[in-house]
């Protein structure tokens, strides 16, 4: 039934571009990503604006986020029409649903009252958008939710296929081998807030129930930014009311024409009122006269959203001394207020994470902090030589560090906890820690003790210890205690974030120990 | 002659005989090629030569499993994984000698994408004919009952276990916890579980392993040992070249072997000695045949 317009292609592109940029996160054997894969958000404006307006100086890779802003002054919400993957979704599935008509308390003003907050939240110093950023929603529904829901289902196959063929299964394995390594996501994680993610990308869906595109029409703060920009500029459809004798627009607009005049701030440029017109009198132009549309936004609406952004931006500072002390920060990110004005909690650094380490927050950093990327040791730790958070990472939150560069970033320090750790606690060999250790010299270390055993036998025992200096926090030892429930190494957040020495690591530097050191080694210095 | 006379004889005989005997079996003892030089696929292959050739242990028609020591993300040169080239070697000798697949894979620490990739064991093989690099899958571990002494019980890689040879091919370096890993150690990698837990009884529970799970032929790659901060090390000065490759088929005289190279005497690793009390293999460098190729 419907058409195939320029609009409907370009969207259909764009939407399978943000599928294969979202399957392009992840690691594929290189150590560099195609620097393209976080494009959708480098390209949004939302994005842009709040981000700039929280750093309060002018972001480079941000740049085009602003050119769509500056062409949405021409364009209008040619954004929203063409080119946004949420937006496209919700053309897609949008007829199947049957409207019952608009809800009354979003009609009025609400998308001011959602995006004015968030800006002024954003001057303020706490970035907010990102909580509702459309594309910033899908991709976490995506990532948190619908992708680990569709590799688990598809491995989960796989697996019991092997309990009832056995080895024969083998005979299948190019097909699958194909559908791991480009459809599935590479490990299996269990997110937390999955739920949350996917429920607000449903209940933008079930929005559909009351009118078309109404998430986009009443709520979304790109489309809101994009729409009050567009006000600044030209652009004007021709007759900009419905026509006393035709009125078909009505049936064709998606968006704005439930009134008698085009309200150009909700209008997405789909163009189908001008393609379907049956005396072909629409047209868009440039420098038409201006219609009377009305202001903006009353004053109450703008104050009303000053003393939110207000509100946003200090009442939710509240952070719990205990859970901060785990506050561990993605490799690189020094200044945690710096970090959360740039971070946009687009979920890509948790996306493509290598061990599984980063996950979104819910709490732990307070209510401003909600979906930032936090590390936690136990379920995933910092891949030595991986690099790729920073690499996709769209505003730099987490900066894009070479590999030497980023081994050197402290994210936390390790702490051993005696009354846990075996050869402590129960005098018997463990040091699956330090095997572990990446760091060339070893910021674990163990020194042999002579001890008594609780079975009264004398052994030697190797104690652990931390070599604080050599320490960046990357939580391999305390992923691997294999003590149960809580390891007996913890990395916990430390104030001060400065890089190690680059001494300690480079391959072809001499690695000695600092002076310091009670261990030594047997090995050491045989090598030359 | 009387009988009990006889039996005296006998008797007196085979305590005379005894040391004679046991010098007849140290001549036959196990044997443990040594090859040396720069081209490290030669001496790959000049070791097995030494061997018999790898016809000795793979018959046409054969699956063969290689292990390699992939387990962290860590390029050649550092000595913490095998040299590719020694693998690559072995991979071809097993299709020379009939194979019909070789699979290739290790249980690894770091993230298994990088560590193959990083290894250069991946490229070395790509395209290589029923060669296949696998990676490692949760479901093909299989419970096996070693009734040893502290293991009663463990979870093996169900290829490793239905493999017609099974070619062990780990680097010789050093570890914190047991000194040295060599060819004991390196059948980690087909243990599932929490590894970790065993360290607090190492030498015995390789020791178990090791009983019940024996490497058709152990080739210890000693083209570059870590001589610290192992098992991963990362640092160049910790690396020494020494371009051999020890192959033999007891994987305790091989471990011993390749023990000397670190300046170090088989006794003082636990888990070669413990092997050897359990008569695992020999330890003893005088009661091995050492040819040096
Ligand atoms: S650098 Fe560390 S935290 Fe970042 S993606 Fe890689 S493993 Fe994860
Ligand atoms: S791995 Fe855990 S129990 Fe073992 S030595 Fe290290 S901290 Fe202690």
């Amino acid at each position: 039934m419907k058409k195939v317009t320029s609009a409907r292609i370009s969207q259909l592109l764009f939407l399978a571009l943000f599928l294969v940029l979202f399957l392009m996160t992840e690691y594929r054997g290189s150590d560099r990503i195609v620097a393209a894969v976080n494009g959708f958000f480098r390209a949004n404006p939302l994005t842009a604006a709040s981000t700039m307006l929280a750093a309060r100086e002018y972001q480079p890779l941000l740049l085009p986020g602003l050119l769509v802003l500056v062409a949405a002054v021409f364009l209008g919400r040619f954004f929203c029409g063409w080119i946004c993957p949420l937006g496209t979704i919700l053309d897609l599935v949008t007829g199947r649903i049957r409207k019952v008509g608009a809800i009354r308390a979003l009609t009025g003003r609400a998308k001011y009252w959602l995006l004015l907050p968030l800006l002024i939240a954003s001057l303020l110093g706490v970035n907010l958008a990102g909580l509702l950023d459309p594309i910033a929603l899908l991709l976490r529904a995506l990532t948190f939710f619908f992708h680990p829901l569709f590799g688990d289902t598809v491995r989960g196959g796989w697996r019991s296929l092997y309990g009832l063929i056995g080895e024969r299964r083998d005979l299948f394995d190019p097909g699958y081998r194909l559908l791991r390594d480009y459809l599935l996501p590479f490990r299996e994680t269990l997110y937390p807030l999955a739920f949350l993610s996917a429920l607000l990308f449903v209940l933008i869906l079930f929005l559909e129930r009351y009118e078309r595109r109404a998430w986009c029409r009443r709520l979304c703060p790109l489309g809101t930014l994009l729409g009050l920009v567009s006000r600044l500029g030209p652009l004007r459809r021709i007759p900009a009311k419905l026509c006393a004798d035709c009125q078909a627009c009505r049936e064709h607009c998606p968006t704005s024409f439930d009134r008698d005049l085009l309200q150009m701030e909700e209008c997405i440029l789909c163009l189908e009122c001008s393609l379907r017109c049956p005396s072909q009198r629409v047209r868009f132009r440039f420098a038409g006269p201006r219609p009377q549309v009305g202001t903006v936004m009353e004053r109450r609406v703008f104050l009303g959203g000053l003393v939110g952004g207000v509100v946003l931006a200090r009442g939710l500072r509240f952070r719990e001394p205990a859970a901060e002390a785990k506050l561990l920060r993605p490799p690189g990110v020094r200044d945690e207020d710096e970090f959360l004005k740039k971070c946009v909690r687009c979920g890509e650094c948790m996306k493509v994470c290598l061990r599984s380490a980063l996950y979104p927050a819910f709490f732990q950093a307070g209510a401003q902090g909600l979906y930032t990327p936090l590390l936690v040791p136990r379920l995933g730790y910092c891949e030595y030589n991986c690099t790729l958070c920073g690499q996709v990472c769209p505003t730099g939150a987490i900066p894009d560090l070479g590999k030497e560069e980023k081994q050197r970033q402290v994210i936390g320090k390790a702490v051993f906890d005696k009354n846990h750790c075996l050869p402590f606690a129960k005098r018997i060999d463990c040091i699956v820690c330090e095997e572990h250790c990446p760091i060339p010299g070893k910021a674990i270390r163990s020194e042999r003790v002579e001890l008594t055993g609780f079975d009264g036998v004398k052994r030697v025992v190797q104690q652990p210890y931390v070599v604080d200096e050599l320490c960046n926090g990357c939580g391999i030892c305390e992923n691997v205690c294999p003590l149960e429930g809580k390891a007996a190494i913890e990395v916990f957040r430390v104030k001060d974030r400065t890089p190690l020495k680059a001494s300690s690591g480079g391959a072809s530097s001499s690695g000695a120990p600092p002076v310091s050191d009670p261990y030594v080694d047997p090995y050491a210095g045989g090598g030359s | 002659m009387e009988r009990r006379q006889f039996i005296k004889i006998l008797g007196m005989s085979s305590l005379f005989l005894h040391g004679w005997l046991r010098n007849l079996f140290a001549a036959q003892g196990p044997m443990v090629a040594v090859a040396q030089g720069t081209d490290h696929a030669g001496i790959t292959r000049k070791a097995l030569a030494a061997l018999g050739g790898m016809q000795q242990f793979v018959k046409p028609g054969q699956t063969v499993v290689v292990k390699p020591n992939i387990g962290w993300d860590r390029t050649p040169e550092y000595a913490a994984t095998t040299n590719p080239t020694v693998v690559k070697t072995v991979v071809e000798e097993c299709l020379k000698a009939g194979a019909k697949r070789v699979k290739v894979f290790d249980r690894t620490c770091n993230d298994p994408r990088r560590c193959y990739a990083s290894s250069g064991i991946e490229s070395a093989l790509r395209g290589m004919k029923g060669v296949e690099v696998k990676h490692l899958e949760e479901e093909r571990f299989k419970k096996v009952a070693l009734n040893g002494k502290v293991l009663k019980e463990w979870e093996l890689y169900g290829e490793a276990l239905s493999a017609d040879v099974y070619i062990n091919v780990p680097v010789a370096k050093h570890h914190g916890l047991s000194r040295l890993t060599l060819g004991m150690k390196n059948v980690m990698g087909i243990m599932g579980g929490s590894r970790g837990a065993i360290h607090k009884n190492i030498d015995q529970a390789l020791a178990d392993v090791n009983a019940s799970f024996r490497p058709h032929l152990t080739l210890i790659d000693a083209t570059r040992i870590l001589t610290a901060h192992g098992p991963q090390g990362g640092n160049l000065a910790d690396v020494k070249v020494l371009n051999r490759v020890i192959a033999s088929t007891d994987i305790v005289a091989a471990d011993a072997y390749a023990t000397t190279l670190f300046g170090l005497k088989p006794a003082d690793i636990a888990v070669t000695r413990t092997a050897y009390q359990r008569g695992l293999g020999e330890m003893n460098l005088d009661k091995m045949r050492i040819v040096r190729v």
